[in-house]
């Protein structure tokens, strides 16, 4: 039997998936950014939700950035504790900022305090939810 | 005691009843989460199956995040979680046993999910910051399952005879060995009640009865003692496990050569 190659605890095969909008991501930088938090975020707000094609910083999922001498740490929620998108999401994250030469390492600081809901979700978020057919209150 | 605490503020006897709540708390999520999903086909209704479905996934999600905790105590949760025989598991004792018809399920919503529940609410209070930091997502979740819990008992009590009868003797069943594991009235209990990391047991049994008591009693159930008798002090519950089967699901034993992480 072929054992599968293992990258970040998944299967060869979910590496190689579209999810985060990958397919869509920009170039990486060719030089350090002036601000570099604001370019983190930057990053992330190219990062979508699996599920649904919205930006998981539209969707109100990180709570906050920082970072230092190249060392990036995200503070990331979830929408639920069961997410079933968890791992797509951290590697995501961290492929989309691990693809940018200034950026040494990336750290995911996983929150849950306060609880995501639904009140997260930009007014951007919110516009492009309702083109998708998507209410929210 | 004041301020936010993590496992390292703790000494050794209270950070061993600390881990023991947890544990307690994790292993019941987890069973709970199996007992529901027994019944995602053959509940009353697809749309009732439904609810089962995500009710599930959230229980096993509030266990991940529970096991996860373990970290705090500088322990690997994985073999807690993947390794452990039956007689070691925690959970509260009326998940022993499978459910055998809808109203056991219903109990389970109802008397075991709602007592989690009040453990819960009063980790959010306290003082251990790691699980009072996660544990408002998970009561937020848990929202809904009272709801669904409080429909189905109000439900259930006013159909038929035999369905008030069977609901009532379900939840009558489940009560007394849950809220005694709920609320220990033990000395770790004690401890961790005078370090404000839980409520008291009193005050933990006077909130389920506050919040839960007339729905009960609206379906001919009276609020009894909690059901003390040979306490396991080491584990937090009753005397007995769960069955091999539900253990073996909760393991993932079929799945242990093809984990990936």
């Amino acid at each position: 039997m072929k054992i599968p190659v293992l990258d970040r605890g998944l299967p060869q095969h979910v590496s190689v998936h579209k999810s985060g909008g990958r397919d869509q991501w920009s170039a990486p930088r060719s030089e350090p950014p002036a601000d570099a938090t604001a370019a983190v975020w930057e990053c992330l707000h190219e990062v979508l939700d699996p599920e649904i094609p919205i930006s998981l910083v539209d969707l109100g999922l990180v709570y906050g950035v920082t970072v230092a001498e190249g060392a990036v740490q995200v503070d990331l929620t979830f929408t639920a504790t069961a997410c079933p998108c968890m791992e797509f999401i951290r590697e995501d994250v961290t492929d989309r900022l691990e693809q940018e030469s200034w950026i040494a390492s990336v750290e995911i600081h996983e929150v849950w305090d306060p609880p995501w809901t639904t009140e997260r979700i930009t007014d951007e978020g919110r516009t492009k939810l309702r083109s998708l057919g998507v209410g929210v209150a | 005691m004041s301020g936010a605490l993590n496992a390292a503020d703790l000494d050794d006897t209270l950070r061993a009843d600390l881990r023991r709540l947890i544990v307690s708390l994790a292993d019941t999520k987890r069973i709970l989460g199996i007992r529901y999903s027994d019944w995602l086909l053959g509940a009353p209704s697809i749309e009732t199956g439904i609810a089962a479905s995500g009710m599930t996934q959230d229980e096993w999600g509030h266990a991940r995040l529970l096991y996860a905790l373990l970290k705090d105590f500088d322990e690997d949760p994985g073999p807690v979680e993947h390794d452990r025989d039956p007689s070691a598991y925690a959970c509260c004792d009326a998940l022993d046993a499978p459910a055998d018809d809808w109203a056991d399920v219903v109990a389970f919503m109802a008397v075991v999910d709602n007592a989690l529940t009040i453990v819960l609410e009063g980790l959010a209070e306290g003082t251990y910051e790691p699980a009072s930091g996660r544990a408002s997502k998970m009561i937020a979740e848990e929202g809904f399952h009272g709801e669904m819990a409080a429909a189905w008992v109000r439900r259930l009590a006013a159909g038929s005879v035999e369905a008030r009868q069977r609901v009532a003797a379900a939840c009558a069943g489940v009560l007394p060995r849950t809220l005694a594991w709920m609320a220990p009235d033990d000395e770790p209990a004690r401890r961790l009640a005078e370090a404000g990391i839980l409520p008291a047991a009193e005050t933990m049994l006077a909130r389920f009865t506050e919040r839960h008591g007339a729905l009960l009693a609206g379906a001919g159930v009276d609020m009894p003692e909690p059901d003390r008798s040979d306490w396991d002090g080491a584990r937090g519950r009753g005397p007995g496990h769960p069955g091999l089967e539900a253990v073996e699901r909760a393991r993932g034993d079929r799945n242990r050569e093809l984990f990936v992480e």
